[in-house]
Parts: C-alpha cells; structure tokens; sequence
C-alpha cells in the first residue's frame, strides 16, 4: 500500500468567529503534484500551514505521512521541505552561512545540488542577505527547502517575486524534483499557467471549501463554454443545470456550465432541439469563472 | 493640516490600547484638576496627576514606531510634502503630549500651599510666578517626551543590542538631566526654548535630508562598509538553534549594556536608590528579548523533531544560557561597585536577588507573548516593573525594612513559577499563524 503524503479529514480552521478553512477532506499521495488556487484571503496560507502543524486545527485532523501534524517527529520533519510565504532569512548572515546553518539541520543535506543551483540561478553564497532584493531572498527561500531532498515539499506563493527567468528556472527545478514520481508536491500560486504547466492536480479554494479538487484534464472536461444554437424560443427557454452564467443573444446562447459530461450533451441536444459546441477552457478562464 | 491632524489622531486613538490610554489620560487630568482643587492635599491626590501624564503619554506611544515605518516607506516620498507634513504630526504630537503636566502645575501648586488659584489672580507677581512655573515645566516636558520617543523608536524599530544600547544611553541621559531638572524646578524657560528650537532643527533638517543622505552614502559604498562585518561564522558554529533564536552572542547584550551602565554608576552612584533603580531596569532588558522567542522558534518548528512543549524547553534553556551571562555579569559588577564604594549591606542582599527576579520575569512575560502583545501581558509587565521599581525604592530608604523586601521578592519568586507555567501552556499549543517575526524585517531591502 503506497502511504500518503498527507490525508486530511474534516479539517477546520477558525480565527474568533471567522471560519478560514470549512471542513475539507484530501489525500495527497507521492507523485502528485498539487496546485492551490484561491483569491486573496481564500485561505491558501492557513490551508498549507495547517497541513505543516505550524497552526493547530479548530476541527479535523491532519496527518502527514501519517503522523498528526501538530506532532510530527523529527523523522518525518526530515522529509519535509517547506518555503513560506514571508521568508524567514537570519538578515545578519550571508548567503553560505545561512545554507550551512539550516543544512545542519539535516543529514541528508545535497551540497552538490545547492551548489550547482546557486551557480545556475545566479544566487551569490557570499552575499549579505540584508542587502538582498526581495526576489533573490526568494530564490534563498526555495534552495532552503530543496537542499535535503524531501519527499513532501509544500510552497507558498513561492514565484511571487521572481523575475521571469527565474520562474523557468524554478519551474524547471520542480519539474525534475517530481520527475521520479516518488515526492509530493504542493504550491500555491497566483499565476494561474505556472499552475496549468506544472500541477497534475488542482485544489481551488473558495471561501475556506475546496470548490474543487481533482486531476487538470477533468477539471478542464468539467468545466467548458457551451454554444447553443436553435430556435429564438427554444433558446429563450433553454435552462441549463449547474449553469455559471448564461448570455443569450438571438438565435444563439452561451452558457458557461460546471459538471459538464457528454450524457448531458446528449440529453440537452435531444430534449430541447439544441445544437450545442463545447469550448474547451484554461484554467485561468475557469478560475475566474468560477469567482465570478 | 488636515493630514497632520489625522496623523496625530492615528498616533493617539490608532488601536484599542492607545485610546484607551489617551482616553484614560484625558479622564484622569479632569479628575485630577477636581481632586486638587477640591480635596484636601495629600500625596495620593497627586497620584491623578501623574497617572494623567502617564496614560496620555503611554496614549501616543506608538507614534514612534508608525512615525518610523512611514519614514522608512517609499510611499511617503511620492505624498505631496509627506516627508514635511510626517515631521510636523511628531512635533505636534510632542506639543500635545506635554499639555497635562503644563496644565495641572499651577492648579496643584496652589492647592499644595493651600491658596486659591482666583486669589492668586489678584496679585500680579503670583500670576506671572505660576504661569512662568506652568511654562517651564510644559517646555521640560516637551523636551523629555521627544526624547523619550526617540529611545522608544530606537528600541521598537531596532530590535537589536545596537538599538538597545542608544535607547538606554537617552533614557540614563534623562534620568539625570531633564528629570532632575523638572523635579527640582532649577531649568530656565529660555534654556528650555533654545534646546527645543535647536533639537528639533537639527532633527528637522536632517530628517527632510535623509533620502538625499541615503543616496548619496550609498553611492559611495557607505552601507556596504557598515554591513561587512561578520557575525556567524566560527564563533556561532555548532549552536544553530541559538543562531535563529538570536541567543547565540550574549556578548553583544554585554557590550550594549556597559556604556549606559558605566554612565549610570558615574552619575548616579552617589544616590544608591537611583542607581539600583537603574540597574533593576538593565536586568528587566536583558530578559525583555524572549519577547521574541516564539516568533522566532516557526523557523525551528519544521527542522527540529520537538514537540511543541519540547521546543519550549529549548527555547527556554537556550535564554537561560543567553540571559544567564548577562545576568550573571550585572550581579557581579553590582557586588564589585557596592563593595568598593562601601554600600549598605541591606541594599546589595536585596538588590541582588531583585536583579535576578527583573531578569526572571521578564524573560517569562517575554515566552507569554505567543500571539502578539495583548492588555494581560502590557498590563503584568507595567505591575512587575512597578513593583521591582518600589523595592529598589524601598532599599534605598535610610531604615530599610529588610523583612518587607524579601516577603516581596517571595511573592514575586512565586510569580517567576506562575509566569513559567503560563508560558508552557501557552506554547504547547503555540499557533504560528499569530505571531510571525515582524513583516518590516522582510521588506527592509525592497
């Protein structure tokens, strides 16, 4: 049995009477790469943060590689890397002493790939981070959870500030990280085509509920932009259920539609007389879709 | 105007806790103008006034602070004059916050020598005497709060032994010269005007000059040759955790402390009160950094395998090694200095313990603060240094009751238990979420 990266069950999270995160449920397994998106306050950080025990759930529970998150041995933190989204840089040191202070921290720490990745993303180990942009602490941020290998990395917005040849660079470096299909990965991310290109799942988030949650190619089936055509009546009638918007103009309607399954197709089609082409969509488009 | 006014409003009635105090201040002066006016004069009358002046000021404390994000922002330099209209809110901010004192002078001097203001009035000399008095004390006031606030800004902008160090040579400059000055009423108005103009010229200037300054610094290599100065390599090597909790150099603390507390046993050794007053403050500051141990410890929490009950007994042995050093050093050079200048006995065996208590307790508050600084702790904090203060006062006493002393240093023994047994609890269900290290840190070079 392949043993989870994560599973959460019922996990809750309030602040006061603010409801943050509302009773979700998920597995994370290894070789899944995860892409979390959600407007702002959605509760992206506090979901990622829960899972990592840095906050301890209102309800539910969390278990990362099956041990609570709000207890997790040193064994498993080992397996775990973690970029925030505020870095959490020591300003009084440089670049090679805060690598060697947090490599100590772990025995399987790979020198040889910081040492390659700091050359290829042009990060110099001899400067001072507080003289640092913002961008490059970010790069340092990143190199921090690659360095010891692990086997669930969770990132939080972690392509925020970098430049885009950084983000290729970045993206590039995920892409060979999850390449052996034996590591979780888990990011958030507000650039909705890093998240198409990278992730093999999406989590969207809406208002602390995953609104959705499953592989890229069924959320793209799921959701599409129906173009009906047929007669005025038949148009002024047509009610599509699980419909997100609906825009009628003549003899044709466009009808935005969540749930979508060529049985429905079918159906619509023969019910009401309708011709009906379906438009793939990208994920942005549905995203914003989905928060309109 | 109408932004500096807001501005001021901000500083004074921005979160609950500062218009609680402003609000609180203002309530207290009124009472305190019925209290003296119609009460019969005793030490505890006066009290009103004091609280009065304290709350107010206490009201506008975080002006130092906002007043330095917003002097750091780029934002400010893209607002119409917003670097001028920034320095005029801190000016007025200063010339407000001294109104309670300035006002209440004349009204409690006459009711202490038992006349009525509305006869006074009817001499001419008595009018001019009170109104001179009225204004001395005003401009002394003035003069103390704006340095106040810069020792304020220094500590809370500053959140190292470099901002420590000139926050405690202002304050161990005040004590001696404003305060003195204020409580035996010998400074002169002019002195007063001419510091005043001078002061906030010189601050003036070179506050509306920085951004040219900066620049021009930068531009020859100046910050550059500030920040090459190494400070974790071998020396910190093998204490990691140390390193990221900030307890790695107890030596930087030491060297902080040793010029204000040089300066303070120079000026003040001859009043022993003031001097144990000063030091109970030192062993406060030296346990007032673990104020910053549970933001801190986040970034232990994935890269050690403690749990969060664990983490808080590092932590804790981690201050102790820290604080333990600098406490240590501060008793023996108070056991040095008391027996060289031949102090009273009574004053070192209970000044020695009440160091380590300062030093107890503060560290304690400081591991209490797990979701950012909140009425309970301000409030234990101002009754533990009152405390601590009041029996530096009470060793100092020519017939010191010793067995007073040391019951309270007993109360306060068993208040370090209660304080560690909040503090565990606390951080064993320690939320990350609410209390990160401070945004500002992050974004400095932006």
């Amino acid at each position: 049995m392949i043993e989870s990266a994560v599973q959460a069950t019922h996990l809750s999270k309030s602040f006061g009477a603010k409801q943050v995160i509302d009773d979700l449920s998920f597995q994370v397994a290894p070789g899944d790469v995860i892409g979390v998106l959600g407007k702002n306050g959605a509760g992206k950080t506090t979901l990622l943060e829960l899972m990592l025990g840095f906050t301890p759930p209102s309800g539910g529970g969390v278990q990362i590689f099956g041990h609570p998150s709000v207890a997790l041995p040193g064994d498993v933190k080992v397996r775990v890397g973690f970029v925030p989204q505020q870095d959490e840089l020591l300003e009084q040191l440089s670049v090679a002493d805060q690598l060697r202070v947090i490599a100590s921290f772990y025995p399987q720490w790979d020198s040889g790939l910081i040492q390659r990745l700091c050359n290829e993303w042009g990060v110099d180990p001899r400067a001072r981070i507080r003289n640092m942009s913002v961008g490059e602490r970010q790069k340092l941020s990143i190199l921090l959870a690659f360095g010891h290998k692990p086997d669930l990395l969770v990132l939080d917005e972690p392509v925020a500030s970098l430049d885009p040849i950084a983000r290729r660079q970045f993206l590039e470096q995920l892409v060979d990280a999850s390449a052996g299909g034996d590591r979780a990965i888990i990011f958030s991310s507000h650039i909705v085509s890093d998240i198409e290109r990278l992730a093999n799942r999406i989590w969207i988030l809406k208002g602390g509920r995953l609104d959705w949650q499953g592989d890229l190619d069924s959320l793209k089936e799921s959701i599409v932009r129906l173009h009906v055509r047929g007669d005025a009546g038949a148009i002024a009638s047509v009610a599509v259920p699980g419909a997100l918007s609906l825009r009628r103009e003549g003899n044709f309607a466009t009808v935005m539609v969540r749930d979508w399954t060529p049985e429905r197709q079918r159906e619509l089609e023969a019910r009401a007389s309708l011709s009906i082409d379906v438009e793939a969509l990208g994920l942005e488009e549905i995203f914003l879709e989905l928060h309109r | 105007m109408k932004t500096v006014l807001r501005l001021v409003y901000t500083y004074f009635m921005g979160t609950a806790v500062t218009r609680g105090l402003t609000l609180s201040g203002v309530a207290l002066c009124l009472l305190a103008l019925l209290a003296v006016t119609y009460l019969p004069q005793t030490a505890h009358v006066l009290a009103f006034a004091f609280s009065s002046q304290l709350a107010f000021f206490l009201g506008s404390a975080s002006m130092p602070l906002m007043f330095g994000r917003m002097a750091k922002g780029r934002g400010v330099g893209l607002l119409p004059h917003g670097r001028l209209k920034l320095l005029a809110s801190a000016f007025l901010t200063v010339v407000i916050v001294a109104l309670p004192a300035g006002l209440l002078a004349p009204v409690v001097y006459a009711a202490g020598n038992s006349f009525k203001l509305s006869d006074a009035l009817k001499y001419p000399g008595a009018v001019d005497f009170l109104l001179g008095m009225a204004i001395l004390i005003y401009t002394s006031l003035t003069l103390l709060a704006g340095w106040l606030y810069l020792a304020m800004w220094f500590l809370g902008s500053q959140r190292n032994a470099s901002g420590l160090w000139r926050s405690l040579v202002i304050v161990v400059l005040l004590i001696f010269v404003p305060v003195r000055e204020i409580q035996e009423l010998s400074g002169k108005i002019e002195w007063n005007l001419v510091q005043l103009a001078l002061t906030w010229m010189v601050f003036g200037a070179a506050f509306m000059a920085w951004p040219r300054i900066k620049a021009a610094m930068a531009q020859r290599g100046g910050w550059n040759r500030s920040t090459r100065k190494v400070v974790a390599t071998r020396d910190t090597w093998g204490r990691e955790v140390a390193l990221i909790l900030g307890t790695h150099n107890p030596w930087l603390l030491v060297g902080s402390l040793a010029l204000p507390l040089l300066m303070a046993t120079r000026v003040g050794l001859q009043t022993p009160e003031i001097w144990l007053f000063f030091l109970t403050i030192f062993s406060v500051v030296t346990g007032a950094f673990a104020g910053q141990a549970a933001a801190r410890s986040r970034a232990l929490w994935l890269r050690r395998g403690w749990s969060r009950a664990e983490l808080f007994a590092e932590v804790e042995r981690s201050f102790w090694r820290h604080n333990g050093i600098v406490s240590g050093l501060l008793l023996a050079f108070m056991v040095a200095i008391g027996s060289f200048t031949h102090l009273p006995g009574e004053l070192l065996a209970g000044g020695l313990p009440l160091l380590v208590l300062g030093t107890a307790l503060s560290t304690y508050l400081g591991f209490m603060i797990t979701r950012g600084l909140r009425w309970i702790e301000i409030a234990l904090a101002s009754g533990v240094m009152l405390t601590l203060m009041a029996v530096s006062l009470l060793l100092s006493q020519e017939l010191v009751k010793l067995g007073l002393v040391f019951a309270i240093e007993a109360v306060l023994l068993a208040l370090v238990f209660v304080l560690r047994t909040v503090a565990r609890r606390r951080w064993s269900r320690i939320d990350w979420i609410e209390c990160r290290p401070p945004r500002t840190l992050v974004a400095r070079q932006a």
